[in-house]
């Protein structure tokens, strides 16, 4: 950087700033447009970016040093691993946000494929880096957008594979972890209720409407419609609040 | 015409216009033809056509002259012309004043009756001539202030007649002026056609009227009087005093003769403000002291009464005015009142079934706005209230039969009463089907209970009785049926009723079940009975299966106790838990040579015997000798036959040997050695209970009257708890594949459709089977959702997508 005179500085920083790219993708791409940004811009979007940059050697070397020894994948200990090296806790919720960014299709598990080409694409080749990118990881979860996607992804991720629906357990666990992150006051009775009335799987339907129902209907419930088309269980978590006094009129007892 | 008067035959002229008008007389609309192209004369020929015009007065004939100028002296110079008319000047200036004098004297004698001295002709021809004469004007303002200065005198006796007589002074008056004005008008007939109209002003007739109007009827003196006198007499007929109907109808009729205006101001308001009064304070005064009937029938009576005196004496128009001012004070304004009236209102006739009463009600309220609507409501929340009454009553929940009898005869109660008293009216009879499909359902009951009062009549309600009856019977269940919301689990409840009566061989009457099935059938559907069909045809193949078998293996069988084996196709019949028991060993035999035969006539079938279904007949030998036919059950059955090889059998030692589930163990020996007069077995310790510790005997004693015995199972007519709760988890089991057909079938129409149209389009779809809950209809759409049939829409979550 230090080298760069201070027009191709800003230009850097403003290439960085716009695509996300790390200062050694945005180099090479700048140089390679001869600094001109727009043109930087088209090589940068055109190609799977980063990809070119990365050493999959390194990745290859990474992959192998988590890996299972018994099969082709990293399994929960390679995983227990990599987190203390990235000094996460396994049951950190970020850990849910790199398994998106690496598309995994199961909990506690990478196969190769997840695991380099996610890494690849977050142009991710060292620890280092890896630990560099977890805080902006864990920023993506205050994004409304992200946050839904990551959402809907956790319960393909979460449930037992060849099941339909996910396990009540796992999904209370999953959702105390989600809206830990964003903030929804009724989790804890969401998942009280759950545990006394319902205690079966619950479905994608009913797992991807209750995050709409978080977001677009109101702690007291005051702009809750029966006739709403929410889930059945989602109408019976609203009476059962109701019932238990939890919301009365519009308020809430305890919260606020 | 015109050219018969052809200037070369002048000599005919004459004769010729005789002729025209002589031929003109039975022909009077060429008049106007005639008078438009034939000039007229002078006036001193007047005379030599008297005659003529004598005839023509009849016909409104004016005066037709002619006059031919004829140049006679050449023959070559034909030349000739009609010259212009001109007036003959009156050389006599008093003229004017002398005919009036006549006319004006005639008049007067007219209004003194003593027309008969009169010259009509002379009259009209001096009326003619003043017209004629351009003396109209004053000829007109003579009649008006010779008339007036007659009806002033008039007046005056008529305000100086005394009290009673003062009418009929009126009524007189007014005849003669009548009289007078129609011959006043004759004579001045021609001023009436022509100088009126020319002049615009008022014809003679309606002159006199509008004189009499202003001067009599209209005056200080008269016009309160009048119009006090005569509501005065209505009063009093309305109080019930007789009055002289002909001098009211007279004097009405002059007021309408002088203009409905007249008729509407001066008698008419008044009348209706007057009564629109008087039936407030009646109305106020009855509904004190009267009960809603004896109210109605005042009202009845005032309201004929009201539309009896406009047909003797009043305006035909007024009808609909008085009748309203009744109608409002009356009806409108008491009716709510009168509705609830207690211990007499609405609820109480309809309790007491006072059709007269009712009808009156009807006829009356019928007239006023809401009237109708308002008994309608009382009717229909009364019905409503004393129908949930009796379908909620704990005490009615114990006998289905009297439950159900008690609804048709609710039913057959109000449909009488609209019947008798509302005219069969179908708001009422919507209002009544509505409330009872609204009570009825409120017991989730109604649908066994119904069923339960079917197979009563079918067993053996209806024995001996015609089949006419028989249908009117089965028609008012289809009746109450058609109430019922849910109508699958009626279904579920007839086709286990249905399969007891077929196979105990219960029913009355074959044709009879065959009716109530078609009935279901155009009702519900093919669908609905095609099961229970399909267990009428089982019965029947049962019976050729086992000649068949019979005549297949008879001699094999010996003397093994004879077989009857019911058939039942899987599905059709109500599904049973299949508990078998353990069969005696002579049973047993004769069942497995049938099973094979039967395996070995039909390929791939299973069989499987439902012992928990069957009857068995018994005979057996008592002490003395005394030989009885037993009816029991299968499962009694095996127990009896148990003593055949060992007395004093314990409860365990039964169970052991036939493995008949516990509860319906219990059950049969309970009915064979608790009930008396069927205890073929005895038990120790007594008592009503079945313990497990007791132990049974063979009941030596066993007397009875009767050759056959039946010993019934005690069993539950009605459901238990338990069962109850079964047959309502079925039902809603059976209702989820049909909902999710219906979803799916109106999605795959649909493609796209939000969620409260699917609610609402799945419960019309159902609703003629039974009315579905939103809240399952929600969770079945979840589970297509789930199966992937349907998904939800990514940007309207309300939104439903069919997946193909």
């Amino acid at each position: 950087m230090n080298k760069l005179g201070r027009g191709h500085r800003d230009k850097v920083h403003q290439f960085m700033t716009i695509t996300g790219a790390g200062e050694k993708a945005a180099l090479t791409v700048l140089k390679a447009s001869d600094w001109h940004l727009d043109g930087a811009f088209d090589i940068f979007y055109r190609q799977p970016h980063a990809k070119s940059f990365i050493d999959v050697r390194h990745l290859e070397e990474l992959y192998n040093k988590y890996k299972d020894p018994y099969a082709d994948m990293i399994m929960a200990d390679g995983i227990s691993n990599l987190c203390t090296d990235l000094q996460v806790d396994p049951q950190d919720i970020v850990m849910l946000v790199v398994s998106w960014h690496m598309k995994a299709a199961t909990m506690c598990e990478f196969s190769k494929q997840e695991f380099v080409g996610g890494l690849q694409s977050l142009g991710i080749d060292s620890l280092e880096k890896f630990r560099e990118r977890i805080p902006s990881m864990r920023a993506e979860l205050q994004d409304d957008q992200k946050f839904k996607e990551i959402y809907n992804f956790a319960f393909g991720w979460a449930k037992e594979k060849g099941q339909k629906s996910l396990a009540l357990d796992t999904a209370i666990g999953m959702w105390q972890l989600l809206f830990e992150e964003n903030r929804w006051p009724l989790v804890d009775h969401w998942c009280q209720f759950l545990q006394a009335r319902h205690n079966k799987a619950i479905s994608r339907d009913t797992w991807s409407q209750l995050l709409e129902f978080a977001r677009s209907v109101d702690p007291t419930l005051s702009n809750y419609d029966a006739d709403g088309a929410w889930p059945y269980l989602i109408d019976e978590f609203v009476e059962y609040l109701n019932e238990n006094g939890i919301i009365q009129k519009g308020r809430m007892k305890e919260w606020l | 015409m015109p050219q018969n008067l052809d200037p070369a035959t002048p000599s005919l002229a004459n004769a010729a216009i005789c002729s025209i008008a002589a031929s003109l007389i039975p022909e009077p609309k060429n008049i106007a033809f005639i008078e438009a192209d034939v000039k007229v004369i002078t006036a001193n020929e007047s005379e030599t056509f008297e005659k003529f015009r004598n005839i023509n007065l009849g016909i409104n004939r004016t005066e037709i002259d002619i006059k031919f100028e004829l140049e006679m002296s050449s023959q070559k110079k034909k030349n000739f012309q009609i010259e212009a008319f001109k007036h003959r000047v009156v050389v006599d200036p008093k003229y004017a004043e002398k005919t009036w004098k006549i006319l004006e004297h005639a008049i007067h004698e007219i209004y003194n009756h003593n027309a008969s001295g009169l010259s009509f002709e002379e009259l009209y021809r001096n009326a003619y001539n003043m017209v004629l004469h351009k003396f109209g004007e004053k000829l007109y303002t003579g009649l008006v202030s010779t008339m007036t200065s007659h009806l002033k005198e008039i007046a005056l006796s008529i305000e100086a007649s005394q009290g009673a007589l003062f009418l009929e002074e009126l009524e007189r008056k007014w005849t003669e002026h009548n009289k007078a004005l129609q011959m006043i008008r004759d004579i001045l007939m021609y001023m009436d056609r022509t100088f009126i109209p020319s002049t615009h002003k008022t014809p003679v007739h309606e002159l006199g009227l509008n004189l009499w109007r202003d001067n009599i009827v209209h005056t200080i003196k008269i016009q309160t009087r009048l119009r006090d006198r005569l509501l005065e007499l209505v009063q009093r007929e309305r109080s019930g005093e007789v009055i002289d109907r002909g001098l009211m109808r007279n004097v009405i009729k002059m007021l309408m003769d002088l203009g409905s205006s007249v008729y509407q101001e001066d008698f008419e308001k008044p009348f209706l403000r007057l009564s629109a009064d008087f039936y407030r304070g009646e109305s106020q005064l009855f509904i004190e002291s009267c009960d809603c009937g004896d109210y109605l029938k005042k009202a009845e009576k005032r309201l004929n009464e009201e539309i009896e005196r406009v047909s003797h004496y009043l305006d035909a128009k007024s009808e609909v005015k008085i009748t309203n001012v009744v109608e409002k004070e009356m009806i409108e304004s008491q009716m709510t009142r009168l509705v609830h009236m207690e211990n007499s209102g609405l609820v109480n006739m309809l309790m007491n079934d006072k059709y007269d009463d009712l009808g009156r009600m009807y006829n009356l309220f019928r007239r006023v706005p809401n009237g109708l609507s308002l008994i309608r409501d009382v009717m229909t929340s009364h019905i409503r209230e004393t129908g949930k009454q009796l379908v909620t009553d704990p005490e009615r929940l114990k006998d289905p039969v009297d439950f159900v009898q008690r609804l048709l005869d609710e039913k057959d109660k109000n449909d009488k009463i609209i019947h008798l008293a509302f005219n069969n009216d179908k708001m009422f009879q919507n209002a009544l089907n509505s409330s009872f499909e609204h009570f009825i359902n409120l017991n989730v009951r109604s649908p066994e209970f119904i069923s339960l009062f079917v197979d009563d009549k079918l067993r053996k309600g209806l024995k001996g009785v015609s089949e006419e009856d028989v249908e009117t019977v089965l028609d008012k269940v289809m009746m109450l049926f058609r109430y019922l919301q849910e109508k699958d689990v009626f279904e579920k409840y007839y086709k286990q009723h249905l399969a007891k009566r077929l196979l105990s061989n219960k029913s009355v009457s074959e044709d009879a079940e065959r009716s109530l099935i078609l009935k279901l059938k155009t009702e519900c559907g093919y669908q609905f009975t095609s099961k229970l069909e399909g267990m009428f045809t089982d019965i029947k193949t049962s019976d050729d299966t086992m000649q068949g078998f019979y005549a297949a293996m008879g001699q094999e069988l010996g003397d093994s106790p004879s077989l009857a084996v019911h058939i039942l196709t899987t599905g059709s019949w109500p599904t049973q838990l299949t508990t078998t028991c353990n069969l005696p060993p002579e049973i047993l035999t004769v069942c497995d040579k049938f099973k094979t035969y039967y395996l070995g006539t039909h390929n791939g079938r299973r069989l499987t015997w439902q012992t928990n279904m069957g009857s068995a007949d018994i005979k057996a030998t008592f002490n003395k000798g005394q030989k009885h036919e037993l009816n029991v059950s299968t499962y009694q059955m095996c127990v009896l036959m148990l003593f055949n090889n060992g007395d004093g059998l314990s409860y365990t030692e039964i169970e052991q040997a036939t493995e008949i589930p516990t509860l319906e163990l219990k059950r049969c020996l309970q009915s064979l050695a608790c009930v008396k007069g069927k205890n073929v077995l005895r038990k120790e310790p007594m008592g009503k209970d079945i313990g497990e510790d007791d132990t049974f005997f063979f009941n030596d004693k066993f007397a009875s009257k009767f050759y056959k015995v039946k010993i019934g199972t005690v069993v539950a007519q009605k459901e238990s708890e338990p069962e109850k709760q079964e047959t309502r988890q079925r039902v809603e089991e059976d209702r989820k594949p049909q909902i999710e057909a219906a979803i799916v079938r109106i999605m795959k129409a649909r493609r796209v459709l939000d969620h409260n149209n699917i609610v609402a389009e799945v419960t019309k779809q159902l609703q003629s089977r039974f009315l579905p809950n939103p809240v399952v209809i929600k969770k079945r759409i979840e589970s297509l959702i789930e199966r992937e049939f349907l998904e939800r829409d990514k940007d309207d979550r309300k939104l439903y997508r069919y997946l193909a």
